[in-house]
């Protein structure tokens, strides 16, 4: 009973934070509030026993990617012609609710299908004995998804190389070094 | 009633829903940008919720190579962002044309 009355409160500031972040103007604003969701959804993760990846998206969510873009709105310094909410062109009222129309008909039907509980071995009480959510999740990374793990950190190389050529000042013309003073 | 995976993929689709919304009516890159974080995170929220009924914690791994890809797309996307309003004074996705035809 708790679990479900706290599942419906973390839930209801989510859609809150989430209808916040694709309707303000600033993009300050959107970037708070976007920040409050990553942390909602974190809490999620905690509910379900996800220890370790709740402790990632803070870490790496909230506490990098968000900074990286509050970052990036205070360097661009954008003028008020930046600053304008969602903006709707003449037949794009009838994309928005085709998409808000398909996607209630998914809603409506996960809603009333006959709910799935957690079933399996890998109980919470279970993870628990063997060590923890941490080592159980560890051990699965480091052991069988080995490649994926080793793919990832070659592509956080290549993301660095490329942001920094991406966002470099191109050289400005540097002047022949013979014609200096002679 | 406890929470079931049906609870958790509803409060998915309706962020996800906001995250394409954001896509496809704000006008300003970084909105965007924003708004396919949303996305990427209601995606992570299906895959943590589907690891408990499907008997293994692969979901939870997948995560950790979701975020993974995920900043490292923030870094470039902002890198991006950077170098464009450098180039083009605007980052409003209504005069970004170049690779239109």
């Amino acid at each position: 009973m708790f679990a479900l009355a706290l599942f419906y409160s973390i839930a209801a500031l989510l859609v809150f934070c989430a209808v916040m972040v694709v309707s303000r103007r600033n993009p300050i604003s959107s970037a708070i509030y976007l920040v409050i969701s990553l942390f909602l959804v974190a809490c999620l993760y905690a509910t379900l026993g996800a220890d370790f990846a709740a402790a990632i998206q803070v870490l790496v969510y909230a506490g990098a990617i968000m900074v990286l873009f509050l970052f990036v709105i205070m360097l661009l310094n954008l003028d008020p012609e930046h600053l304008r909410g969602p903006e709707m062109h003449g037949g794009e009222i009838v994309v928005l609710l085709l998409t808000i129309g398909g996607f209630l008909g998914i809603v409506i039907a996960m809603a009333t299908a006959a709910p799935t509980l957690p079933s399996g071995i890998f109980t919470l009480d279970a993870i628990e004995k063997v060590g923890g959510n941490t080592l159980v999740v560890g051990m699965k990374l480091l052991v069988n998804y080995i490649w994926a793990f080793e793919m990832a950190s070659f592509l956080i190389l290549l993301a660095i190389v490329a942001s920094i050529v991406i966002a470099k000042k191109p050289k400005a013309e540097v002047p022949s070094t013979t014609e200096r003073g002679h | 009633m406890a929470v079931s995976l049906q609870h958790y993929m509803v409060l998915a689709t309706i962020l996800f829903t906001c995250g394409v919304i954001g896509v496809m009516f704000r006008r300003n890159l970084l909105m965007v940008l924003m708004s396919i974080e949303l996305m990427l995170n209601a995606a992570n929220l299906v895959f943590i919720a589907a690891s408990r009924n499907v008997n293994g914690l692969d979901g939870q791994v997948m995560v950790f190579i979701v975020m993974t890809v995920a900043a490292c797309e923030a870094a470039v996307g902002l890198a991006m962002v950077i170098a464009l309003f450098r180039k083009y004074g605007t980052i409003r996705t209504d005069f970004l044309r170049v690779l239109r035809g």
